[in-house]
């Protein structure tokens, strides 16, 4: 059976897309089938951490909603090299048009969530991962809706506060089995395991990890996965708790 | 001349040819001279702060005689261990033994012999040095301790102890490390106060009650909620579980 995790955030620039590649590439380097479909369909960016050229992206997942072809054939495999598993990546168009014919007539919400079950009924997936658009849009409710497990990214910043509580609120409503908090861009003076017990304790949820701000990782943010440059790096290591807690004894390699 | 005395000498004597001979002497060895024709002169040049390293006193003198002199500098804080070499015409032991009495460093009869003023003048800036350089030193000690009760009262100025830290001995070492760790703690403390204020999560409870509800009570958030557990358990899903 495929667990399906979406990874998102109510506010833009908390680093959810970095953190959705992270956990892919550390399922798939535990051995694991792993998908990533890119919902961020307004402003798409996943590909760019998998290596993939945006003037490559002509199969996309606005092409299966708008009936063009089946999602299958948006699909393409990223699969870093040396890593055991496999990671197959649905990414969002990038073309300006695409976007705008999205936001001007929308698109079946229910064909989406269709489409990706079947997809990881096809891939034989292990984990379907659903990078969102940041906000509670229709499609967003829907991926938290048929999620296993949810991860709600947000950054030690008071304009991430009530929107976080506001999605931890709606993902209890939709009874997602497990949900859990990541602080990321957390400044390195900070003490994690400080942030970690407030922020735990303001939204009654578990905080699978406390990200530090690292320079490693800025410069790594738009061309790399840091997980695979740095294996050795604390960062990685929690990316690993991360993804423990967000499958816990259901999936493991 | 690489054994050229370096400092500032008060010149004090009534008599001009000797105030001559004493400058000439003085100024060869490479001092810098200041004269004094009486003892109240004196001691209003003393007043003034001059920078004085040294006073070559006569004792016979209008106004003030040097006795006079010497007793009301001994008794002033501020030239109480400025060293003082009497040069006396007297051929007085009691005179000599007076002026020791009364604080002077040391005696040169007159007409002074150039080599003993010179050896005279030697030692007597070296304990002038030394005097300058424990004040100097206490007077550092004092800026570390007030710089403690500063940290004590929250107005402790990172520069204040510039100074000090510039010392190549212990008390430099240990200024430098009382303002490095200053200066950590100050940084830590603004971190901690930022991190305090960065997690005092203060939601409006009723504003985000608001936003739930109007994201949930929708027609298509019901449908969803109704739906969850099946989209967690789709079509898909099941034939992977049945595979």
């Amino acid at each position: 059976m495929t667990a399906i995790v979406s990874v998102h955030s109510f506010r833009g620039g908390t680093g959810k897309s970095n953190t959705t590649a992270n956990v892919a590439a550390v399922f798939a380097g535990r051995g694991l089938r792993v998908g990533v479909v890119d919902l961020d369909i307004l402003s798409p960016g996943i590909h760019v951490l998998f290596g993939v050229d945006q003037d490559g992206l002509d199969r996309h997942l606005d092409g299966f909603l708008w009936g063009r072809y089946p999602l299958r054939d948006a699909v393409r495999e990223v699969t870093p090299p040396g890593v055991a598993g496999r990671i197959w990546l649905v990414p969002s168009s990038v073309a300006p048009h695409d976007i705008a014919r999205v936001m001007a007539e929308g698109y079946d919400v229910g064909l989406l969530g269709d489409g990706v079950r079947a997809l990881a009924a096809e891939l034989e997936l292990d984990v379907l991962l659903l990078d969102t658009h940041p906000g509670l849009n229709e499609e967003t409710l829907l991926s938290i809706a048929m999620s296993d497990a949810l991860a709600i990214v947000l950054r030690p910043d008071h304009q991430d506060y009530e929107g976080t509580h506001v999605t931890v609120s709606v993902a209890r409503k939709l009874a997602v089995p497990r949900t859990v908090l990541v602080v990321n861009k957390t400044p390195e003076s900070f003490d994690p395991a400080e942030v970690a017990a407030r922020v735990a304790a303001a939204y009654d949820t578990p905080v699978a990890a406390v990200v530090p701000h690292s320079e490693e990782l800025m410069v790594l943010s738009s061309g790399g996965i840091f997980v695979l440059h740095h294996p050795d790096h604390p960062v990685a290591a929690l990316y690993g708790q991360l993804a423990d807690q967000l499958l816990g004894s259901a999936v493991r390699a | 001349m690489s054994d050229r005395l370096h400092g500032h000498v008060l010149v004090v004597d009534d008599d001009p040819v000797n105030r001559l001979l004493l400058r000439r002497a003085l100024e060869r060895e490479g001092l810098t001279v200041e004269v004094a024709v009486d003892g109240g002169e004196a001691l209003v040049a003393l007043a003034r702060g001059a920078g004085f390293d040294i006073v070559l006193l006569d004792i016979v003198m209008p106004v003030l005689d040097g006795f006079e002199v010497l007793a009301r500098m001994r008794a002033d804080p501020a030239t109480a261990a400025l060293p003082v070499v009497v040069i006396s015409g007297s051929d007085s032991s009691a005179d000599v033994v007076r002026a020791i009495g009364l604080g002077a460093d040391d005696v040169l009869p007159k007409p002074f012999d150039p080599a003993l003023l010179r050896a005279r003048l030697t030692s007597g800036l070296a304990r002038k040095r030394l005097a300058d350089l424990e004040r100097e030193y206490r007077e550092q000690v004092g800026y570390v301790v007030d710089a403690a009760a500063a940290v004590e009262r929250g107005e402790f100025e990172p520069g204040s102890l510039d100074a000090v830290a510039e010392r190549p001995d212990a008390l430099g070492v240990l200024a430098r490390v009382f303002a490095r760790m200053t200066r950590e703690v100050a940084v830590r403390e603004q971190r901690l106060r930022a991190q305090v204020g960065a997690l005092r999560i203060e939601i409006d409870e009723a504003r985000a009650a608001r936003t739930v509800a109007a994201i949930t009570e929708t027609d298509y958030f019901a449908d969803l909620q109704r739906r969850a557990a099946e989209l967690r358990s789709g079509p898909g899903r099941q034939d992977q579980e049945n595979r």
